[in-house]
């Protein structure tokens, strides 16, 4: 039971890591039709930065530092994956932003080598609770996740900015119509989706250090956590991002239990979470059909 | 005086396409206006020219006096001229109350975000006033605010994009295809309210219509668009009765002109 609940703890947080990137997704897909394959560049270029800010500044201000860099990174990868003609498809832009994460990965390999990155969590000590451990830096990782998620959600819906962002990915042309400019919607989309995901992995990078090829493996978490709510639910991409990192612990703890697959249960822990993903996503769209 | 809507000799390209070539149209304030022509004469491009969503390869676009060519549509959204799209376009998942507000976003919002922002969508003050005005002319919105703007009729959604227009207080109302696609007794109550507009408030109108029946009863003056190049212009009188014209948009002036022989 306490290895069980161990490992829904820290399942909880890494899924909060996921859930960033995806809320992340999901904003800019409702906002401005665009699939955003950068998102993962941008987490790990906030996990590098990070590592590479924390010795000279102290920890929030360089958080702080990073998340705007990043978000500012972001806000030029949507001004150009946007188009810069009328008529730019959304495959296009797509593939901009494809590029752009290519063209981030590569940078991030000159500029830090091919090494595994991290540093210090905020506090060394763990809490005990029943027997099970919980670090600080795993409660800050779920706690900042559910204040952004919280945030984004009611930012959107409740103040005509956000609202004229989500009008946009409505209808752009209507939206040109009436004053709101698409550039600008997707420069301020991708920049807060870019901070969100930088956020995610400043955090994470002591539990979770990162490679400059870690992009893969956290875009695809965020895509299926994203998936889970169809790309435009921000609720639902959470409560994906969490349902996810949850699967993936309870992969690698009892992985090993299952014959033939013993210690390699690691590698396949991704690959398990993605299939079980699948079938929770399945199992909510026939939910919704039947409503 | 100077017409609030001067057009001169527009040209709009699409690649090596010309959809408008060379096209002079103006309109004097509370004037009712109408741009017909089959579809594809380039009504709809002219328009989108006009309104700063298509940059014209030639031409000039003044409003109001002010040469505002090429322009970007919010900036001829605060000099007065306000496009309602063809097909009822509304912001299907937002509610129809944030649709109305939203169609003041180029004019109010955007200068003042940040405090637009933080009061909860701008239900204050001019604004709140102003929908409040909308609400009283078409009192159905007020019954649907809250709902999503997609899950309304078509005469409804109609409803809400004319609304939408009017929130930025336009001088000059451009309707694109108002009648398509909708039934005969709602085209007839949004003529009647677009005529109370006109009529009541002062709005001068622009319509763009296929529906060249519908066109000649609510404007008192027309032009004949056709493949880019404009054709006839004239009052409706004048148009209702030219031949050319009955033939091709009233249904078929041979009948007529065979019983009159016989």
């Amino acid at each position: 039971m306490t290895e069980l609940l161990q490992l829904v703890v820290i399942g909880l947080s890494t899924g909060s890591a996921f859930a960033l990137v995806g809320i992340g997704l999901v904003l800019v897909f409702r906002t401005t039709g665009i699939v955003n394959i950068a998102q993962g560049a941008f987490a790990v270029l906030g996990g590098l930065f990070m590592v590479a800010l924390v010795d000279d500044l102290p920890g929030v201000v360089a958080g702080l530092v990073v998340v705007l860099i990043v978000g500012l990174v972001g806000s030029i990868v949507g001004f150009v994956a946007v188009g810069f003609r009328r008529r730019t498809t959304s495959v296009a832009s797509l593939i901009i932003t494809l590029g752009f994460a290519l063209l981030i990965s590569a940078l991030s390999l000159l500029a830090f080598g091919d090494e595994t990155h991290t540093y210090a969590a905020i506090s060394a000590h763990a809490w005990e609770l029943g027997g099970v451990l919980v670090q600080p830096q795993h409660v800050a990782v779920a706690g900042v996740t559910l204040a952004s998620s919280v945030l984004l959600a009611l930012g959107l819906q409740r103040t005509i900015a956000g609202q004229a962002l989500v009008a946009s990915g409505d209808s752009r042309r209507v939206a040109e119509l009436v004053g709101i400019d698409p550039r600008a919607v997707a420069a301020i989309a991708f920049a807060v989706a870019a901070a969100l995901a930088a956020l995610g992995w400043v955090l994470m990078t002591p539990v979770d250090p990162v490679r400059w090829d870690s992009e893969l493996r956290i875009v695809l978490n965020g895509f299926a956590a994203a998936a889970f709510g169809g790309l435009v639910s921000i609720r639902l991409a959470y409560l994906g991002g969490l349902t996810l990192g949850v699967a993936e612990q309870l992969v690698v703890g009892y992985g090993d239990a299952i014959p033939g697959i013993g210690d390699q249960a690691r590698q396949y822990e991704l690959a398990a979470a993605l299939v079980i993903m699948l079938v929770l996503i399945g199992w909510r769209s026939r939910h919704e059909v039947h409503e | 005086m100077t017409p609030f809507l001067d057009v001169d000799g527009l040209v709009v390209q699409y690649g090596q396409a010309v959809a408008v070539d060379g096209v002079s149209v103006s309109v004097a304030h509370g004037e009712r206006v109408a741009l017909i022509g089959p579809n594809g004469a380039g009504k709809s491009s002219l328009l989108n020219a006009v309104c700063g969503l298509v940059k014209p390869a030639a031409g000039r676009v003044r409003v109001d006096g002010r040469d505002l060519t090429g322009r970007k549509p919010g900036e001829i959204v605060r000099a007065g001229l306000t496009q309602v799209p063809e097909g009822r376009q509304v912001f299907p998942t937002l509610q129809v109350e944030t649709n109305l507000l939203l169609g003041a976003y180029g004019r109010e919002f955007r200068r003042e975000l940040v405090s637009a922002t933080l009061r909860y969508l701008g239900r204050r003050g001019e604004i709140a006033e102003r929908l409040e005005r909308v609400y009283s002319l078409m009192p159905r919105l007020s019954e649907l605010r809250d709902r999503p703007a997609g899950q309304t009729s078509g005469g409804e959604q109609q409803m809400v994009a004319i609304g939408r227009a009017l929130m930025a207080e336009p001088r000059l109302l451009a309707v694109d295809e108002l009648s398509l696609g909708l039934g005969p007794l709602v085209v007839q109550s949004l003529t009647e309210f677009l005529f109370r507009l006109s009529d009541e408030e002062g709005v001068t109108l622009l319509l763009v219509e296929q529906n060249a029946a519908l066109a000649f009863e609510l404007c008192t003056r027309a032009y004949v668009l056709e493949a880019g190049r404009l054709v006839l212009a004239g009052s409706s009188e004048e148009l209702r009765r030219n031949a050319d014209v009955r033939s091709v948009y009233l249904g078929g002036p041979t009948v007529t002109d065979a019983e009159l022989d016989r």
